[in-house]
């Protein structure tokens, strides 16, 4: 997957997760998580629906340490690699 | 107005602290059974909520018995306060006559052998939740999770008496999703009251057959680590005599469907809190507002 396809699907799964009512095509890049509204729990629902919406498996922890969009899609650009 | 009243409530706690300090556990133990009753007797908002819980669960179908269970419950949770006020005490390993049997199954043995296995524990206001945390720290590591008190002095106060065994505490203000999947990485129990109400964060899931908000994190942190759910609770028999007992493990492989994942789990804890609220009605909390 490119950058800019996996952008695009990690909007449509932040979406599914949030709690927010933001317009998702418009979320750049340099956009923080905390700004996108997940909290502890929201938190926890992102990390299962990208786990299963791009079938990898990762150790929750290193996604709940991120702080940007941007090093969101580099930590998914490094697991979805083959 | 608000400080003052802060102060009177710390004044009294000290006091209250400083008289269970300086009795033994059973002389405590029968004050906090005395006060209870009183209690009982005067908080008739609470009394009514207790019984009206009982009675929608069906557990008996008449308000004297349910006003017989809910004075027991009041009793109940009075001997809690106590145990966990002198736990230290209470549950030193080397106290004279205590009775304490554990019924664990093998993977939950295992569990607890394994340094690096981090477990999530279940349970409810039922029995001595506080002494089981206490007595399973023994052989693993053991973080609760607490709501601070709204008093600031009292909240300090009470803060400051130290758990037996190696049971921590976190606020829930502060417990976010790292602190909770650290305790589960370094391969420690993180403890969990299934039967808090969720208020709109909380997922409806049915108990005793009526709808409760119930809280999601615990399934969510089962699905994306795999660490396995087991249901444990504590029931106290003497003063001194406690039987603890663990279920499970629930383990769930992620389908892709959130919702249905965790409904499913949370479903399964319902019922074994259930199970266990049948078969000891006396030791359940029923004065906390459940289905609101």
């Amino acid at each position: 997957m490119t950058r800019k396809e996996i952008l695009v699907k990690l909007r449509h799964v932040m979406k599914q997760a949030s709690q927010e009512h933001i317009d998702w095509n418009t979320v750049i890049e340099d956009a923080t998580i905390e700004s996108l509204g997940f909290d502890s729990l929201s938190m926890l629902d992102l990390i299962y629906d990208i786990q299963q919406e791009f079938d990898i498996e990762f150790e929750a922890e290193e996604l709940v340490s991120i702080n940007r969009v941007s090093e969101m899609v580099t930590f998914l650009e490094k697991n979805t690699s083959p | 107005m608000k400080r003052i009243r802060h102060l009177i409530e710390y004044a009294f706690a000290r006091l209250g602290l400083a008289i269970i300090d300086a009795l033994s556990y059973e002389r405590a133990r029968a004050m906090g059974i005395r006060l209870a009753d009183a209690w009982f007797s005067v908080d008739k908002r609470r009394r009514k909520t207790s019984i009206n819980n009982i009675l929608k669960t069906g557990i008996v179908s008449t308000a004297q018995d349910a006003e017989r269970i809910a004075l027991e419950s009041f009793r109940h949770f009075a001997c809690v306060m106590i145990e966990s006020l002198k736990s230290r005490e209470l549950l030193d390993e080397q106290a004279c006559g205590n009775e304490i049997k554990f019924d664990f199954p093998n993977e939950f043995k295992a569990a607890l052998a394994d340094p690096g296995q981090g477990i999530i524990l279940a349970s409810g206001h039922l029995g001595s939740w506080e002494a089981a945390a206490q007595l399973i720290s023994r052989s693993k590591p053991v973080v609760g999770i607490t709501r601070d008190l709204n008093n600031p002095y009292t909240n300090r106060l009470m803060q400051k008496r130290k758990p037996s065994g190696d049971f921590r505490l976190t606020p829930k203000h502060s417990a976010d999703t790292s602190r909770f999947l650290e305790t589960l990485k370094k391969g420690e129990i993180l403890g969990f009251m299934i039967d808090q109400h969720a208020r709109d964060r909380g997922m409806m899931i049915d108990f005793f057959g009526l709808p409760a908000a119930t809280h999601t994190a615990i399934a969510l942190l089962h699905l994306v680590t795999g660490a396995p759910i087991y249901f444990g609770h504590c029931k106290r028999g003497a003063a001194r005599a406690f039987e603890l007992k663990v279920t499970g493990p629930i383990v769930r492989k992620a389908s892709g469907n959130r919702t249905e994942d965790i409904k499913s789990i949370l479903e399964d804890l319902n019922r074994l809190l259930e199970s266990a609220i049948r078969n000891n009605p006396e030791q359940y909390l029923w004065a906390h507002r459940r289905w609101r």
